[in-house]
This record gives structure tokens, sequence and C-alpha cells, in this order.
């Protein structure tokens, strides 16, 4: 008798800690994609906050004006400044010059004016001083790791004429984030009468301005129109500065936070339904017991009272748990995320009601139910019935199968009809709506889960059958038992495989597509580009290029905008390259025409274009105005460039006579040139350039790519968790299993199944399990990710759908791996029970 | 007990299984049970041997240490000419497939596998392919045969316990261990099961041991071995309900 006492009490403890940590999971996972989410909402709110802070009014350009071409001139922000109630006011602008890094190449740079209102400036001093005279210059934290920057170092620019500048660096500052410091560029300051030299062109985009104590900002507004006059500007005041910044935020950060708060729905799901399993299979174990507690004379009530109570009383504190554990998954996600980007960003961990709640939520709520459901059915049968019951209920399954079926039909053809919906629709709509129908499906094969289970069970069954015999078949069969709770394991890990492949494969089929356009689009073997955008190459360059022995042709790439009225359907954007580069170097996708041989005086439009300006092959397209109004000839509709169209470089010349230069040069080696060798021996000219950069295709490729990555790479850790909540559902089931077939084992082990075959018998198990929900969930997210792509794909851009095989296999592999971990330790407890011990047990 | 060490010297001619002096304790320090007190005794191959005795005797522990389900503190076991005391686990249970067959009180089979499969699950765990004939003959001595494709959910008690005998003598092992079989029967299931215990011993010369606290199912066996506080005490050559009732008596007197 004791010895049964303590096994139920050993047993008892097994599953209230199994369970306990289900909810943890869940919670944790929960809240703490929630903390996340908030956090990094709240960190670009007070980055953003940074422009508008200390401002009372703002003045900007707007509409037709004095000085909407020039920007804000010195004398508009003296009258400014003289106006009554003003205490102080700074013009902000910027020039964008080249930073000389210690390698001699250029890199772009940006430098701004020092405010001379300190309430003003949009950044922090960090170290040092801010420039006190015309030579200094205080640079961006940032910059000094990433152009190998040091204070009191000298530093140089290079203005648009290639003259040189010296400045000390005399400080660092920190700036909020904006539309400036997000671009790729260096940021310095200096004092505003050292712009001018950088550039003969400094364009004032904004005047802001400072109260003096006692004056609104609705005063000082009116003043200052009074002052400065209100043709041409538009005025604001700090408030509504600040409230129109955040506006943009919130709109930029939250595409950021729905893709967010759509994990933490999918976490919500996953927790849910591991919680929910676990509870079924408690409760059903213990419907013997509840029976008996009955039978001696507990009513109905009080014997579901105390599930209850058991359960609120469990989730509260485990979801107090998985709270704090949240916050810390939290915590260390932002750590991971801030040493990819490099920056050295604060952690931030705002816990919201809202996620307080959804812990709770989750964590209790969801407990109760799934604890309520099967007790309720649990006490609903008579003692007597229950306590002579069998603990598996396979009629059950088919008892609602009907009812299941039509469920699930219903959920299959609204998300057909969703996703025919979606194919109908353009990109993001497009993504939305087909993407909502996948999941609509995705709900009707986890209604259908249990009706699957047996035949999916069956196929999945044979290979470990072949291989190691009985244990497997039984296995296979312990698998099968129990079609709802095997779907209910394995829908969790589905939903997790599903995302993820989905992803994959959209993500996937786009970076095959981007590097198979990349290949058509730029034979070349490698291209040569300017590292600064606004400083383009020079024919000199070209000409040193084509001097390399090792090099068979160039094709240097520009591109312009002929002057056109504003608005015309025939405004566009050219690119244009040397004549025997089409259909050589320049390559795109003909749809009509040829381009081959493409002479002066004609085009070849883009697709797109053609459809805007309702062109055609033989058509004519004006470009230009007045004395460089010329009609080219459309000989060709062309797919996959960026530019309205192509000319040839004499084209570009007769338009404007000054071309700046090229944005690319297009590398072709000799044959037998190896790539290494053909680059070595350019690289030798481009290095002597400050601003000449090497960038070969399969460059473009892997820089590609590693975007791509960087974007999937977080996904897979977000949904990384999922899948592990989802792993612990199969070990926690498989425990429970394990202890409820404990007599079975037994039986087996007097039979004459050694301990080796009992264990493989579980890890066979758990393998199955998670193959099942992992096979589904590969099914279903390659087939998702199709119709997505195909959803997305249009005639302009068209993706070509494409399987990450490699990857796929390795998630099967991780499923594998992973569900034998699962098995171990309840492998181990099996094995380690006696023969003799599991027969006397209840 | 000299006799009973002799007879275990005699391979496999006359005993099946014999104990000498074996010791089970159960617990440590005070609160240790000695289960088994030094039992020697020998079960003749092709008989039908009951052990009787009150509840808590220790005839369970018995049967456990026979079978080379548990393991013992004292004493030694032979089954055939083998001693199975001191085999390690990996080759208890390939004996335990290859040569004993099982009938339990309750939980025999399981319920994810057809009665059918449940009777050839031994051979397939030994890898051994069942004799077709051999097969029939249980199967319809047992009136199985219209019930092979059913789950255990299926069947009742008397059949459920029918597929185990079928289960244990289908594999032709040298002695069938049968734990209070008829248990958890009502009189007339436990009656059939009873009948097919001694016909399997007395048509088909197979060896059964039989733990029973039930005079009556005693009554079938060619011998009954008496257990009391875990020692033997006496035992009766074909006995009859009644005289298994009088020794019981005597027993607890
Ligand atoms: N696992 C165990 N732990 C401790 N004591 C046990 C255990 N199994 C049996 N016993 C004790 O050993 C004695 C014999 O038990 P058992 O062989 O089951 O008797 P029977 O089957 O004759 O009723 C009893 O006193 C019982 O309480
Ligand atoms: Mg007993």
């Amino acid at each position: 008798m004791l010895k049964t006492i303590i096994a139920g009490v050993r047993a008892r403890t097994a599953r209230l800690l199994l369970s306990s940590i289900a909810i943890m999971l869940g919670v944790a996972f929960v809240s703490g994609t929630l903390v996340l989410g908030d956090g990094i909402t709240e960190g670009m709110k007070d980055e953003f906050a940074k422009t508008s802070r200390g401002v009372d009014v703002s003045m900007s350009l707007a509409g037709e004006g004095p000085e909407s071409e020039t920007g804000f001139s010195q004398a508009t922000l003296d009258k400014v400044r003289d106006t009554p109630g003003v205490q102080g006011a700074d013009l902000r602008s910027y020039v964008s010059a080249a930073l000389l890094t210690a390698s001699g190449k250029a890199k772009p740079a940006s430098a701004g004016p020092l405010a001379s209102t300190p309430e003003l400036r949009e950044y922090d001093l960090k170290d040092g001083r801010f420039p006190t005279s015309a030579t200094e210059t205080a640079v961006d934290v940032r910059a000094l790791a990433t152009a190998k920057l040091s204070m009191g170092q000298q530093i140089t620019l290079l203005d648009m004429e290639d003259g040189k500048h010296s400045f000390t660096i005399v400080g660092t500052f920190a700036q909020g984030a904006n539309s400036m410091s997000l671009g790729g560029s260096e940021h310095l300051v200096l004092l505003p009468e050292a712009l001018p030299q950088l550039s003969d062109k400094v364009r004032g985009y904004e005047l802001v301005a400072k109260a003096a104590p006692g004056v609104t900002q609705e005063q000082l507004v009116a003043n200052l129109k009074k002052s400065t006059g209100e043709q041409g500007y538009k005025f604001q005041t700090g408030e509504q500065l600040t409230v129109e910044t955040l506006k943009q935020i919130s709109e930029r950060s939250g595409e950021f936070t729905q893709l967010l708060l759509a994990f933490a729905l999918i976490a919500l799901v996953v927790a849910a339904m591991v919680i929910y399993n676990t509870f079924t299979i408690l409760v059903a174990q213990r419907t013997r017991e509840l029976a008996l507690m009955r039978c001696v004379g507990a009513s109905r009530g009080q014997v579901f009272g105390s599930v209850l109570a058991e359960a609120v009383v469990m989730g509260f504190f485990a979801s107090v748990i998985g709270l704090f554990g949240g916050i810390g998954v939290s915590a260390l996600m932002q750590t991971v995320i801030g040493s990819f980007s490099g920056d050295n960003t604060v952690v931030r961990l705002p816990v919201t009601p809202t996620t307080v709640l959804a812990a709770f939520g989750v964590g209790v709520l969801i407990t109760v139910i799934s604890a309520a459901l099967p007790a309720r059915k649990a006490t609903k049968v008579a003692p007597v019935a229950a306590l002579r019951a069998q603990l598996d209920s396979s009629e059950e399954v088919a008892r609602t199968g009907t009812l299941r079926i039509v469920f699930a039909v219903l959920l299959g053809l609204a998300g057909a009809g969703v996703v025919y919906l979606g194919m109908g629709m353009e990109e993001e709509a497009a993504l939305i709506i087909t993407g909502s129908g996948t999941m609509l499906l995705l709900a009707m094969v986890v209604t259908l889960g249990p009706v699957l289970v047996g035949p999916v069970n069956r196929v999945l069954g044979v290979v470990p059958k072949a291989l190691f015999g009985v244990p497997a078949k039984l296995a296979s069969g312990n698998a099968g038992r129990n079609p709802k709770r095997t779907a209910a394991t394995t829908a969790a890990l589905m939903i997790g495989v599903t995302i993820v492949s989905l992803v994959t494969v959209v993500a996937t089929s786009a970076k095959e597509t981007a590097s198979a356009e990349v290949d058509q689009r730029f034979p070349a073997d490698y291209t040569v580009t300017s590292s600064i955008y606004s400083r383009p190459l020079q024919q000199d360059l070209l000409d040193k290029i084509a001097a390399v022995p090792e090099v068979g042709k160039v094709a240097p790439m520009a591109g312009f905008s002929p002057e056109s009225d504003e608005n015309s359907q025939y405004s566009a954007y050219l690119e244009a390259t040397t004549p025997e580069a089409f259909g050589d170097l320049v390559r795109p996708k003909v749809v009509s025409g040829s381009i081959t041989g493409l002479k002066d005086g004609e085009v070849a439009i883009s697709s797109n274009f053609a459809k805007r300006s309702g062109l055609a092959v033989g058509g004519t397209l004006p470009q230009g105005l007045g004395a460089t109004k010329k009609d080219l000839k459309v000989v060709a509709v062309v797919d996959g460039i960026d530019s309205s169209g192509l000319v040839t470089m004499a084209t570009l010349t007769a338009f404007d006579p000054e071309t700046p230069g090229f944005r690319s040069i297009m590398v072709k080696l000799k044959d037998g040139v190896t790539t290494e060798a053909g680059r070595a021996a350019v690289e030798k000219v481009t290095d002597a350039s400050p601003i000449a950069v090497i960038d070969s295709a399969a460059e473009t490729k892997a820089q590609l790519n590693t975007q791509v990555d960087q974007v999937l790479g977080f996904i897979w850790a977000l949904i990384g968790l999922a899948v592990i909540i989802a792993l612990f559902g199969i070990a926690n089931t498989l425990t429970l299993s394990v202890l409820e077939r404990t007599r079975e084992s037994a039986l087996l082990r007097a039979l004459g199944l050694t301990k080796g075959q009992l264990r493989l018998m579980l890890v066979v198990e758990s393998v199955l399990m998670a193959v099942m929900g992992a096979a589904i969930g590969l099914v279903l997210g390659v087939g998702f990710g199709w119709i997505l792509v195909k959803a997305l794909s249009s005639d302009s851009f068209p993706i070509t759908f494409d399987v990450p095989f490699g990857q796929i296999g390795v998630m099967l592999l991780a499923a594998v791996v992973a569900a034998m971990i699962a098995a171990a330790m309840p492998a181990r407890r099996a094995g380690r029970t006696s023969v003799v011990a599991g027969m006397a047990e209840a | 007990m000299s006799a009973v060490v002799s007879e275990t010297g005699r391979v496999g001619t006359q005993a099946a299984v014999a104990a000498s002096s074996l010791v089970k304790v159960y617990g440590k320090g005070d609160t240790a049970v000695r289960a088994l007190g030094g039992v020697s005794v020998a079960f003749q191959a092709g008989k039908f041997t009951a052990i009787m005795g009150p509840s808590g005797s220790g005839k369970s522990t018995l049967m456990h240490c026979l079978a080379g389900l548990d393991n013992v503190d004292g004493g030694s076991v032979h089954i055939g000419g083998t001693e199975i005391t001191g085999l390690n686990d990996k080759d208890l249970t390939k004996l335990r497939r290859d040569r004993i067959g099982f009938v339990f009180q309750a939980f025999n089979l399981l319920p994810t596998l057809s009665a059918e499969a449940n009777i050839l699950l031994g051979l397939e765990l030994a890898g051994r392919k069942p004799d077709k004939q051999w097969f029939d003959t249980i199967v319809d001595v047992l009136g199985l045969r219209d019930r092979l494709k059913h789950k255990p959910s299926e069947l009742s008690g008397g059949q459920q316990q029918r597929v185990a005998c079928a289960r244990a003598l289908v594999a032709r092992p040298d002695v069938v261990f049968a734990d209070e079989p008829t248990g958890n029967l009502d009189s007339r299931s436990g009656a059939e099961v009873l009948d097919f215990l001694r016909m399997s011993v007395r048509k088909l010369g197979q060896t059964v041991i039989m733990v029973t606290h039930d005079p009556v199912a005693a009554s079938y066996a060619d011998r009954v071995v008496l257990l009391a506080d875990g020692h033997l005490a006496g035992e009766i050559q074909n006995p009859t309900a009644d005289s298994v009732l009088s020794a019981l008596k005597h027993l607890g007197a």
C-alpha cells in the first residue's frame, strides 16, 4: 500500500512539474514577444523624438515661395532671430561630402551645422566638446567604429570638386534616429560657417526656434508669421511636430509590431495547445481517482471544484515565473539583435498592462479552461463506470468525427475562398489576404488532425518497422492509439514548422529570383561603382580599366531623367550605355522587339513604363523640353530593369552634354582570365581612385542573400522558440503516456522486451510524432509558400517558386534529433522501473 | 532440503523449476520485510502445481523470483538446467521470452494489438516463427477462432484471460507461470481457464505453476504447495477443494 502511495505521489509530482513547465514556457513566450515588441517601439519613439525636442516652432518650406528652390536663407534666419519672443533659432541643413578613410577610400558622409542654441540640438554630446572653430568637428560615436576614427584625429573631407578640407575631431555625439541618421553615411557637425566651403549649395530644410520664457508656442507662431510672412512656409508648433513625428514612427514601427504580434499570436496558440493537451491527459489519467472520490461521497461539484482550484493555483504561480522568464527572453533577444547591428543598444523592458493581462490570460485562463473541459467530461460519467473505464478512449474520436469534418470543410472552403480572393490582388494586399487564407487552411488541417493521425502514422510507421521490428511496431501502435492526443501533441509542432517553411520558401524564392535577375541583368564578371552616390565615376577611370590587359570588354552605365512637363505620362528615368553593350553586357529580358544593336535615338522601354505610357514597339517617346526636345523611337519592350528605358550614351549626351559621369562600369574579362586574377588587375586601377569600388555580380548576390538571411534568422529565432515549446509538448505527452502505461511496459518487459527495446520503442514513438508534425508542417508550408509566391508574383515582378531542399532536410533532421532528445527522459524513466514494481502500479 | 538440491541436479529430467534456500527481503533496517525466508521447492516438469497461502504469505514474491522477474537476496533458482539467479537483466529477458509463459491476474494484453497479435507477441519479440498447426490447435481449444481480430477492449474478461493463456502456450515454453489467473473472473469463466490449463498439462505435456488463494482453483492442480509467512508449510498431492480448505485452516490456526 505504502508503495502505491509513494508511487502515486511521485507520479503526481512529475505530472504537476510537467504541466507547470508547459504553462511557464507558454507564458514566457507570449509575454517575451510582447515585451520585445513594446521595447523596440519605445526605443524607436525615444530616438525619433530627439528631432522635435526643445523646438517651440518649426518652419519648413511648403508650396511656392522665394526660398523653395534654395532653402532657408541667412536673411530669413536673421529675421526670425530678431522676432520678438524668440530666444534662439537655428537652421537645419546638411552637406554631403566624402570622408577619406585611412586606406585612402572615400566613405559617404554628411555634415550638419552645430545649432547655436543648445536646446535645439538633435544630438547629445558623448565625449569631448562640440567644435568652436571652423577647423574642428564632432562626429557621431558610431563613426568611431565604422570609419575607424579616434578623438583628436585629423580627418579630411572631399568636396564635390575633390577639394580637400581638414578638421580635427574634438568630440563625439549620439543622435536619435531620423530619416538622415538611418542612412548609411557617417555624420559629423561643423560650425555653420564651415559648411559653405564643402558645397556652395547648403540647403536649409528646416528652421527651428525656441520661445523666450513666458511666450507660448502659438504666440510665437503668430509673431513669426508676421515677421517672415506666410508665403512658402509651413509653421508648426513643437507640440504638433512631436505628434506628427510619432505618427510617422508608429507607422514605421507598426509593421514590426505587427510582425511581432503575429508571432505572439502563434506563440499563444502553440502555448495554449501544449497546456490544453497536458491537462487533458492529466485529467484523463485522474478519471479513476476522481471517480473514487465520488464513490466515497464527494459531489460532482466538489470534485470539479477541486480540479479547478488546483488549476488556478498552478496556473497563477507558473504564470508569475513565466512572466519573469519572458522578460528575460526579451532582454536576451534585444542583446542578440543589438550585437548583430553593432550598436550598443539599450535593453528596454516595458511591462504594459496588456502584457501582464496576456500572461495571466494564457497562464490562468487557458489552464483553467484546459482543466475544466476534461474534468467536466470526467465527472459526467457515472462513478462506477469511470472506475471500470479503459484509459484509452479511441471511440470518442469516431463519435465527434462528423462534426469535426463538417467544421473542417467549412474552414477549408473559407480558406480556399480567401486565397482565391488574394490571388487576384497585388503586393501587400495579396500578401495579407492570401496569407490569411492559408492560415484558415492551416486551421482546417489542425481541426482534421485526429482524423489524419491514423493514415499518416501508418505511412510513416513503415520505415521504422522495417528497421527496428517489433519495438517500432508497438511504437506505431502507441502513436496511433489515441489520435486526439497525438494530434494535439503534434499540432503545435506542425504550426511552427508550417510557418518556418512557409517563410523560408517565400524568402528563398524571392532570393533566387533576385539573384537570377542579377545574373540576367549583369552578365559582367564584376561591376565598378562609386562608393559615394553623389560622386559618379569618370571617363578616365573607364579608359584606365579598358586598358588593363586582362579586361575584354567594358561598358559604362549612366542614368538620367530628361526634363519633362510635370505629370507627363512620358516623364522617364533612362539608363544609358554604349551601343555594343546591348544584348551583350546589358541583357534584360526582351518582351517584344529587339535591343541588339540599339541605335542612337532609339529606346528600349520597360514593360512597366510601356503600361504607364501606353507605348509599344514602333511608338515614339518624346523626351526633353525646348531646345533639347527629342523623339525617341521605341524598338523594344523589356523586363527586369529598374529604369523606364535603355538608350545609348550618345542619346544621353544629346540631352545633357555635361554628363556628370557613370553610375557604374561593367567589366568583362578576356576568356581564360580567372576572376581572381582579373579582379587583382582591375583593383590596381580602382585602388588609385578614392571612390571606385569593385563589386561583382557574385558579391551582389551575396549581399542580397545576407540581407534576406538576416531577416530569416530573426524569424527562425522566434519560431524556433515556438518549436522548442512544441517539442517540449511532445516530451510532456510522452512522459505522461509512459506513466500511464507503466503496467503495459511491465507486461512487455515480462514477455521479453529488453530495456533497450523498451527505450527504442519510446524513441520511435517520439520520432513518429515529431516527424508527423514536421512532415505535415513542411507539406503545408511549402504548399502555402507556393500559393503566396503565386499571389505575390506579377508580370512586372515575376518570382520563381523555389524550394530550399537543403534547409527542409535540415529541419526534418532537426525534428528527428529533437524528438530523440525529447524521448530521453521518459525513456530513462520507463527503463528504470522494475517489472514487478510496474505490475503493482494501479 | 537435500532432496530438493539433488533434484535440481538432474538436469531437465524431472524438475522444470527449482528453488533452494530462496530469501527475499523488501526494504531496509527496521522496516525490512522478509517476504521469503529460505524457501526450497522443486516443480516437476509436465505437472500442474498450485502455490497457495494466505494473503501476504509471499506467493507472488515467490513466483516473481522463480520467473526471473525480480532479483533475490539469497539462495538460487534453476529453470531447466540454467541457474537464473545472477543472470543480468538482458539474459533474464531473453530467458523469459524464450522459455517462460505468463498469465497475470489482470492487464495481460496490450490494448493496441488485436487478440491474434497479442497471442503472437512473445514469439515476435523472440524473432521466432509461430508453428501454424500448434497455433490453430490452441486457438480452437480455447474457442478464440472468431475473436482473433478483436481488440482486448472488445473481449470479455474470460476471453481476455483465454487469449493470455494462448499467448503463454503458443511458444511452447519450459514453464508457464500464472498469478491468480482467475482472480478477476466469474466462476464459469474461471473454470474454463482452469480446465484449459489442466488440459495443457495432461494432454500437451506443459508445466504450469499457478499462484492462487482460491481452494477451488487449487483443486485443478496435481499438487499444491502451501506457503505461510514466507516459509513452506507443507504440500498436498492430488488436492480437492476440501483438502485444500482444511489445510489452509490449519495454517491459519
Ligand atoms: N515491493 C514491496 N515492498 C515492500 N514489501 C513488499 C513488497 N512486495 C511485497 N511485500 C511484502 O512481502 C510480503 C509478501 O507479499 P506477496 O508476495 O505479495 O504476498 P501474496 O502474494 O502471498 O499476497 C507481504 O508482507 C508484503 O507486504
Ligand atoms: Mg499476490
